[in-house]
C-alpha cells in the first residue's frame, strides 16, 4: 500500500498533509512513531481508573498528534471527547465518545501496519 | 560557526511532537528539549541568556504551559525570551490567556512547516534586534558615566595641580560629601534631597574650587600669610566661579548645574553668618554647600598645604568641634562624628574606578526599573550578580588574588594581596613604587612578568613557581593564572585579561 492509498482508505488526503509537512518520508516516519505514542493507551487506562483529568489530557494530546498527521477523523472524535472532558469529570456521553475515538484509532493503526508491510 | 546557531527550547510532553518540531527546525537551530513544565523551568534558569526562543505546549503534566508562562513572568524572563505557544487547543479564552501572559505568537495544530519556520525565524530576529539595541544603550550609558565622572575629576584636578595640592583633594571631598549626605538622609528628612541626588551632588562637589582658576599664581601659591587685599582677591574665587557657571550657555535647568552653583558660591559660608561671600546664615546656605564646606575643612586640616602641616584625624575633629574653622550646622557635626571611624578607612582605600562603576549601576538600575521605558537585559543582570558574587568570594576567601585588564591597562589586587605584597590595590602603568622599597618594586615586576608571559590561547590556567617578598622574606609561591582571550579583528585571538591566584607554598 502506498502512502496515498493509506490516506484514501481512511477517507483522508495525503496532499493536505504534504502541504504542511513537505516530505513523504517525514509523514511516513511519524506515522510509524504514532504506533508507539502512548496517548491512546493512557486514555483507555484513565477511563478504567476513573481519572477524568488524565483522560482529558490524553484526549487533548491525541487530538493534536492526529491533526498534525492529517488523521482528521481521529482528530475530530478526539476533539469531541476533549471538550466533553474539559471540566475534568466524566459525563453521560463520555463512554460513547471514547468508543468513537477507539474505532477511529483502530482503523488508523490497522492502516499503518499494512503500510509498513 | 556552530556557536552562532540560536538555541530553541522545545517544551512538550509528547515525544512525537518534540521530534517533529526538532526535525523541522534542527537544520538551522540548536535544539534542547523538555518533557514538562518543571524541566523547562530548570533549563530556563540555567540557560536564561542562551535561549533564543521557547516553543511551548499548553497541556502537559507536572506544570502546564500556562504555569510555565506565569513563572517566566514572575522572573522577568518573558521580557527577554520570546515564547511561541504550539497547541491543538481551540478554546478561545485559553488562547487569549496565553497572549495575556506574554506569548509572542500562538500556532495551532495541525501546523504548517513553512509557517512555523518563518514565525520562528522572525521572532528570533526581532528579539535579537531588540537585545542588540538594549546592549548598545547600556554600553553607551556605561561609557558616558565613566567619561563624565572621569572628565569632571580631570578638570577639577587641573585646578588642584595649579594649586600645588595633591590630586587627592577632589576625590576626598567626593567621598566625604557622599558619606555625610547618606548619614544626613539617614538621620533627618528635613532637607529636600532624594537618593538620586547623591551622585549629582558628589560630582558637583568636585567643582567646588574651580573658581580658583581666576586667582593669580602669586596669591594662590603664596607660602606665607596673605595680606588683607590678597585675601579679598582669594575670597573672590567663590563669586567668580558662580559667574563662570552663569555664563555657561547650556544646562541651566540641570540639577548638576544648580548644585555646582550652590557649592561653588557658598562653600565658604558659615552657619553663624560669618563666612563669605554673601554672609548667609543657617539654612539660608543650601545644604549641598554646607556639606561640602565641612568636607573641605576636614580635608584641608588633615592634608599638608603650602602654608601648613597636616593635622591628625582626631585633632581635625577637635578643631571643627571647637569652631576653630568657623561654625557649622550642629546636625552636620553630629553626622561627621557618626562617620568619623569609617571615614579614615574610606579615604585610605579610595578607588575611583569603583566610584564610576557605582554611578553606572545606579543609573542602569534606575533605567531597568523604569516603569515607562524598561530595559531588559538578563546578561547585564547576570553580570552584576557575578560581580557581587566575585566580590563576596574574594572577601570570604581572603586570598592573594590579582587581575589585569589590557584596556584600560590596570592591575587590581585583593586586599590581602595588597597587604602581603606591599602594593596598592589598583596599579596603573605609570605607577612607580617608592625607590627605597626594593622588595615592593620586585614584587610588582614579578606580577608584570606573569601577566606578560607568552602563551597560546587555551582555557586552562597556567601554573608558575615564583618567589615573592612577603613580610621581608623571599617566599616561594605557586601562582595559578588564567588568561582570557577574545576574538580580535581577522579572528586573531587577543589577550584581554589575566586572573591570578598566589598560593604561599607550605614551608618545610
Amino acid at each position: 500500500m502506498t502512502l496515498s492509498e493509506f490516506y484514501s482508505s481512511l477517507g483522508e488526503s495525503l496532499d493536505e498533509v504534504l502541504e504542511r509537512l513537505r516530505m513523504e518520508s517525514r509523514v511516513a516516519k511519524y506515522l510509524g512513531l504514532f504506533l508507539n505514542d502512548p496517548s491512546f493507551n493512557e486514555l483507555k487506562a484513565a477511563f478504567a481508573g476513573n481519572d477524568a483529568k488524565t483522560a482529558f489530557r490524553a484526549a487533548h494530546t491525541l487530538k493534536g498528534v492526529a491533526a498534525n498527521l492529517g488523521l482528521n477523523k481521529l482528530s475530530a472524535s478526539s476533539s469531541e471527547l476533549t471538550e466533553d472532558l474539559r471540566p475534568e469529570v466524566f459525563t453521560a456521553n463520555s463512554q460513547a465518545l471514547l468508543e468513537k475515538v477507539e474505532a477511529d484509532y483502530v482503523a488508523v493503526v490497522a492502516g499503518i501496519k499494512q503500510l509498513e508491510q | 560557526m556552530d556557536e552562532k546557531r540560536p538555541l530553541i527550547l522545545i517544551v512538550d510532553d509528547v515525544a512525537m511532537n518534540r521530534a517533529l518540531l526538532s526535525d523541522v527546525l534542527s537544520d538551522k537551530y540548536n535544539i534542547i528539549e523538555a518533557e514538562n513544565g518543571n524541566e523547562a523551568l530548570l533549563i530556563l534558569r540555567e540557560k536564561t541568556s542562551e535561549i533564543s526562543l521557547v516553543l511551548l505546549d499548553m497541556v502537559m503534566p507536572e506544570k502546564d504551559g500556562m504555569e510555565v508562562l506565569a513563572i517566566m513572568n514572575k522572573n522577568g524572563w518573558i521580557n527577554e525570551i520570546p515564547v511561541i505557544m504550539i497547541s491543538g487547543e481551540t478554546a478561545h479564552a485559553l488562547i487569549e490567556g496565553a497572549y495575556m501572559l506574554g506569548v509572542t505568537d500562538f500556532i495551532g495544530r495541525p501546523f504548517d512547516e513553512m509557517v512555523l519556520k518563518n514565525r520562528v525565524s522572525n521572532t528570533i530576529r526581532l528579539y535579537q534586534k531588540q537585545k542588540n539595541l538594549s546592549d548598545l544603550v547600556l554600553n553607551q550609558i556605561y561609557e558616558k558615566t565613566r567619561n563624565n565622572s572621569m572628565m569632571v575629576t580631570m578638570l577639577s584636578h587641573i585646578v588642584e595641580f595649579r594649586n600645588g595640592e595633591s590630586g587627592m583633594h577632589v576625590l576626598h571631598i567626593n567621598t566625604i560629601t557622599e558619606m555625610l549626605l547618606r548619614e544626613l538622609l539617614h538621620r533627618s528628612n528635613k532637607y529636600q534631597i532624594n537618593k538620586n541626588d547623591i551622585g549629582i551632588i558628589c560630582t558637583a562637589s568636585s567643582m567646588h574650587d574651580i573658581g580658583k582658576i581666576t586667582i593669580s599664581d602669586e596669591i594662590l601659591n603664596k607660602p606665607g600669610k596673605l595680606t588683607p587685599e590678597e585675601f579679598n582677591i582669594m575670597k573672590g574665587h567663590t563669586v567668580n566661579c558662580a559667574q563662570m557657571l552663569n555664563a555657561v550657555p547650556v544646562g541651566k535647568d540641570e540639577p548638576l548645574m544648580k548644585y555646582a552653583y550652590e557649592i561653588c558660591r557658598w562653600h565658604h559660608e558659615r552657619w553663624d553668618g560669618r563666612g563669605y561671600p554673601d554672609g548667609l546664615k543657617g539654612d539660608e546656605i543650601p545644604i549641598a554647600a554646607q556639606i561640602v564646606s565641612i568636607a573641605d575643612v576636614y580635608d584641608a586640616l588633615t592634608s599638608e598645604r603650602c602654608y601648613k602641616h597636616a593635622f591628625t584625624h582626631e585633632k581635625a575633629l577637635e578643631m571643627i568641634h571647637n569652631n576653630e574653622c568657623g561654625v557649622f550646622n550642629p546636625l552636620l557635626i553630629e553626622c561627621l562624628d557618626a562617620i568619623a571611624d569609617r571615614l579614615v578607612t574610606a579615604l585610605q582605600t579610595f578607588d575611583w574606578s569603583k566610584q564610576a562603576d557605582k554611578d553606572f549601576y545606579d543609573i542602569a538600575d534606575a533605567m531597568m526599573n523604569d516603569q515607562n521605558h524598561p530595559i531588559y537585559n538578563q546578561a547585564f543582570r547576570q553580570l552584576i550578580d557575578e560581580r557581587k558574587k566575585c566580590h563576596f568570594f574574594e572577601y570570604s576567601l581572603n586570598g592573594i588574588l590579582f587581575e589585569y585588564t589590557f584596556t584600560p591597562s590596570v592591575i587590581k589586587l585583593s586586599s590581602k594581596a595588597s597587604q602581603k605584597l606591599g602594593l596598592p590595590r589598583t596599579i596603573i602603568d605609570e605607577y612607580k613604587p617608592n625607590e627605597e622599597a626594593k622588595d615592593v618594586a620586585e614584587n610588582l615586576e614579578k606580577i608584570r612578568k606573569i601577566i606578560r608571559r607568552k602563551s597560546t590561547p587555551k582555557d586552562k590556567p597556567i601554573l608558575i613557581k615564583q618567589t615573592f617578598n612577603i613580610d621581608g622574606q623571599s617566599t616561594p609561591c605557586n601562582v595559578k593564572a588564567l588568561q582570557i582571550w577574545t576574538k580580535g579583528s581577522n579572528d586573531v585571538p587577543v589577550l584581554s585579561a589575566v586572573y591570578g591566584h598566589i598560593d604561599i607554598s607550605k614551608q618545610g
